[in-house]
């Protein structure tokens, strides 16, 4: 059943379908939450938020956009107020006159991290970039789709991934040279 | 080279792909907080007449008030007043002073083409099967009586399944964001005298 079609019957007034789009959608989401976000407890927390502000608002998605779209739009913007928060935290830490080394690590280390040598090198990009640059090549989306769901311009998002590709080229290189 | 070549972009999507999904628990903790919300409503690009209910048919003011009124079974002692519903805003609440705790509250609605009405609220999670309304004498008031605990309710009438309607008489919970009513009652304990 299409997504279209599971929204329809959830605003008919079966609610419980509403699962049906949280199994489509609760791995892909996590994934690039957790890869945007470098920390799994963040990545959750952004996906549950995001799927609680998809119900709410479902009467407003329309048919013309793509579900994928409308609900990444949703976490984009909840992985954004996410580390926002967190860099509200670490310049505090930082204030506070504490080891600068732990305001500058990327995230607090707990378990089910994804630590790979991936996540290190995308740890180092800007937000921004680093959302664009897995946008287009963890989601595999074009950049009519990423501007969709960013509401940044194309051109500016070819900068941003051409920033990112310049960043990490050397380090990708080096993790998956041959 | 603006972007990445394709060896480059196929390992970084294959690596991207082996991120570890989401765990059995975390996935039922998100389902858990969902069934915890409200239904979402119809919305308003589809159904602009939840800002105005239309299903009823309002006879003089003065009897359409008396029979929407929320009534309670047993003592009245302190309860509110026909001006006060009409002067009803966002933020205030109807209060019954004379209520005890789990206080059965009887809730009327007139709406005399519908085929079936139900009462949702965050007493019933909002299941639509949980509190159907009763036709009174074959005729256009329909009604049920629920025991409410103490405390600050927010509830609406589904009618006929699918159409929402907040409680004309009753003050509105503040605007939900997305268009959507909910009417609120609070069942307050005795004042000491």
């Amino acid at each position: 059943m299409t997504d279209a079609a599971l929204v329809a019957r959830v605003l008919g007034g079966e609610r419980e379908v509403f699962s049906a789009l949280v199994e489509r959608y609760s791995d892909p989401c996590t994934r690039f939450a957790q890869r945007l976000l470098g920390n799994r407890q963040d990545a959750e927390d952004a996906a549950q938020e995001t799927f609680l502000r998809a119900y709410r608002a479902l009467g407003r998605y329309h048919e013309q956009d793509t579900f994928r779209a409308w609900l990444y739009r949703i976490l984009v913007n909840q992985c954004r107020s996410l580390a926002r928060r967190r860099a509200r935290y670490q310049r505090r830490v930082t204030s506070d006159g504490l080891a600068v080394e732990r305001a500058t690590a990327p995230s607090l280390e707990h378990a089910g991290d994804v630590r790979d040598a991936l996540q290190h090198a995308l740890d180092r990009l800007e937000p921004l970039l680093r959302e664009a640059f897995l946008l287009k090549y963890g989601e595999g989306l074009d950049y009519g789709a990423m501007a969709e769901i960013t509401g940044s311009g194309v051109s500016a998002l070819k900068m941003r991934v051409k920033r990112a590709c310049d960043a990490l080229r050397p380090e990708l290189e080096e993790i998956f040279h041959d | 080279m603006t972007e990445l070549d394709e060896r480059l972009a196929r390992a970084v999507r294959a690596a991207y792909e082996r991120t570890p999904p989401l765990d059995p628990t975390a996935r039922e903790r998100i389902l858990d907080a969902l069934r915890a919300e409200a239904s979402p409503g119809p919305g308003m690009r589809s159904f602009g007449w939840l800002l105005r209910p239309r299903t009823l048919r309002l006879a003089p003011l003065a009897g359409v008030m008396a029979a929407l009124a929320l009534v309670l079974a047993g003592s009245f002692a302190g309860w509110v007043s026909r001006d006060r519903m009409r002067e009803a805003t966002p933020d205030s609440y109807l209060v019954d002073r004379g209520a005890a705790p789990g206080r059965v509250v009887e809730f009327v609605l007139v709406a005399p083409n519908a085929a079936r009405v139900a009462l949702v609220g965050d007493f019933n999670g909002w299941d639509i099967e949980a509190a159907p309304m009763r036709r009174v004498n074959a005729g256009d008031t329909w009604r049920i009586a629920v025991p409410l605990a103490e405390g600050r309710h927010v509830y609406a009438f589904v009618v006929d399944g699918s159409r929402w309607l907040a409680d004309p008489a009753a003050p509105l919970a503040p605007e939900d964001g997305f268009g959507y009513r909910n009417s609120v009652v609070v069942v307050a304990r005795p004042e000491p005298t």
